[in-house]
């Protein structure tokens, strides 16, 4: 082995890897840490370290890659719309990877150790996004979600609100300043592919509570999200609610659950209705948004951004807000209507 | 040498079970008058509907015991349907253990009766709440076409009252399909 090489320890090389892995996205590489164990010294070496830096050093170009690159803002590509913001690193993220690495995801549930919640930079938010995107489809990813350190990242909330039924939302207000505000932006086409999978789902659903869960942890995800981009003057933000709706509403695919147990009280049928519209509703806020954005003049400072937001909601606009009114008030009715089961896919935007 | 006796063990429940179901939904009422004229074109209709007015609500109850509450001032209907039955069950058993194990398996067995009667109890609440379910799912289609046709008429009231503020009515017409033609003359 020549000797710039650095060297570290099997172990150490396992968190590189898992690392380099849910940074760019390998997941069948992610997969195969997930499901052997390895124990872990209860410290890394100097030149693990370095090692780590320079492979988190990475994290912007692979947020980038992930499909944010045109935004909702004009002057070019995301890098170039905003000053250089560092992404920074906790303890954190070296306590998550350690974990995933350690955990023996092939076991069963009662035998992992919990990771404990604790104070998250961005970058910290960004891994355990990673983490929880790599887990996709398989047992490990309830595991991840149930852990108290994810539970308390918005990132992870606004991602996959649907992990995380009957729990609150931390403050979400975070993600709207700073370097989250770049990442929640960096994910827009992630988080709309995101939302428009699960919305999906909903037609399928056939347990009454599962969807009333579902539907009260997206509504308080995006519900959240949304004050918190009115409060922060930053609604380019929340542009993935149009990305994720649009597609659905122009083909008009309802979230109408059709499917639900007629076995069921009448009463959780009907709250598990209500509770599929999350998204719908983020729409209704998003059409009050347009109607304000309307109403600005030339004159004032706000014109720009109202019109490129005018832009963006152009791909709903007020008939699919109106489809979207309708859907609700569908959803909510003593007697809703019966969706046919034809029209259940969607093409990517 | 230990001696085998046998053992009869009955246990029995009597419990009064009470089970509802129920489902709300907002109605949709146009904004042509302001909201407490609208509730009061309302009300009237339904009154004519058999509802007994109460403040801001009105009430009917149907001869099967299903309760529809339209709230005026929300303007959401509620309808919801409770039964009651008073369930008797009892279990008997016999058994043959040795005498010095007799309390033991006695309150072992006694333990096991009590929840089989418990889970007994839970089958039939839960069939009367099917049944109950049931009953009112099939009451509720018809119901919706009926707080449609009174909302319809209200919503018609409201224009032709609209209608005679802008002017003189000079003629009021509505086809097969339910469809009001109001002429006005200003």
């Amino acid at each position: 082995m020549p000797d710039d090489v650095p060297a570290v320890a099997a172990s150490e090389h396992e968190l590189l890897m898992l690392a380099r892995g849910l940074i760019e996205g390998h997941v069948a590489e992610v997969g195969a840490i997930f499901y052997r164990t390895r124990p872990l010294p209860p410290a890394i070496s100097t030149t693990c370290a370095a090692l780590m830096r320079e492979t988190l050093a990475h994290v912007w170009p692979a947020l980038w890659r992930r499909g944010g690159i045109a935004g909702t803002a004009p002057g070019g590509r995301i890098w170039e719309r905003h000053p250089p913001v560092g992404l920074t690193f906790s303890v954190a993220t070296l306590q998550l990877l350690r974990w995933l690495v350690a955990t023996p995801f092939a076991a069963p549930g009662p035998t992992y150790p919990p990771l404990e919640a604790a104070s998250l930079t961005a970058g910290d938010q960004v891994m355990v996004y990673f983490a929880l995107d790599a887990a996709t489809g398989t047992s490990a990813q309830a595991v991840i979600a149930a852990q108290p350190l994810v539970r308390a990242a918005p990132l992870a909330w606004l991602g996959f609100a649907e992990l995380f039924g009957g729990r609150s939302p931390p403050e979400l207000g975070g993600l709207c300043h700073g370097a989250a505000a770049v990442v929640v932006e960096a994910l827009t086409s992630d988080l709309a592919r995101r939302w428009r999978a699960v919305e999906l789902t909903k037609r399928a659903i056939t347990s009454p509570n599962a969807l009333v869960t579902l539907g009260a942890a997206q509504d308080a995800a995006l519900g959240g999200f949304l004050a918190a981009c009115d409060q922060h003057r930053r609604r380019d933000l929340a542009v993935f609610v149009i990305d994720a709706a649009a597609p659905l509403l122009q083909r008009g695919i309802a979230p109408m659950p059709a499917r639900l147990d007629p076995t069921s009280p009448l009463a959780s049928r009907s709250a598990a209705r209500v509770a599929a519209g999350s998204l719908l509703r983020g729409v209704m806020t998003w059409a009050q948004w347009d109607q304000a954005h309307r109403g600005v003049r030339f004159i004032d400072d706000d014109y720009t951004v109202a019109q490129r937001l005018l832009a963006r909601f152009e791909a709903i606009q007020a008939t699919g807000a109106a489809r979207a009114a309708a859907w609700l008030a569908d959803l909510a009715a003593l007697v809703p209507t019966t969706v046919p089961p034809s029209a259940a896919t969607v093409d990517r935007p | 040498m230990s001696r085998a006796i046998q053992v009869r063990i009955s246990e029995s429940v009597v419990r009064t079970i009470h089970v509802e179901d129920g489902v709300a939904s907002p109605l949709e009422m146009l904004p042509i008058l302001p909201p407490e004229r609208m509730a009061e074109l309302l009300a009237r209709e339904l009154e004519a509907l058999g509802f007994v007015r109460d403040g801001r609500t009105c009430k009917r109850t149907e001869p099967d015991g299903i309760e529809v509450t339209v709230d005026l001032e929300t303007s959401t209907v509620a309808v919801k349907l409770g039964a009651g039955a008073q369930i008797a069950e009892s279990i008997e058993r016999t058994m043959q253990v040795a005498i010095e194990n007799k309390d033991l398996a006695e309150a072992s067995v006694r333990n096991t009766m009590v929840r089989d009667l418990d889970a007994r109890v839970a089958d039939q609440t839960e069939e009367l709440r099917r049944a109950v379910t049931a009953r009112l799912e099939a009451k509720v289609a018809d119901l919706k076409v009926e707080l449609d046709g009174a909302i319809g008429r209200a919503t018609v009231g409201a224009l032709t009252e609209k209608a005679s503020q802008l002017g003189q009515i000079e003629s009021t017409h509505e086809d097969e399909a339910g469809n009001v033609t109001i002429r006005v003359r200003l």
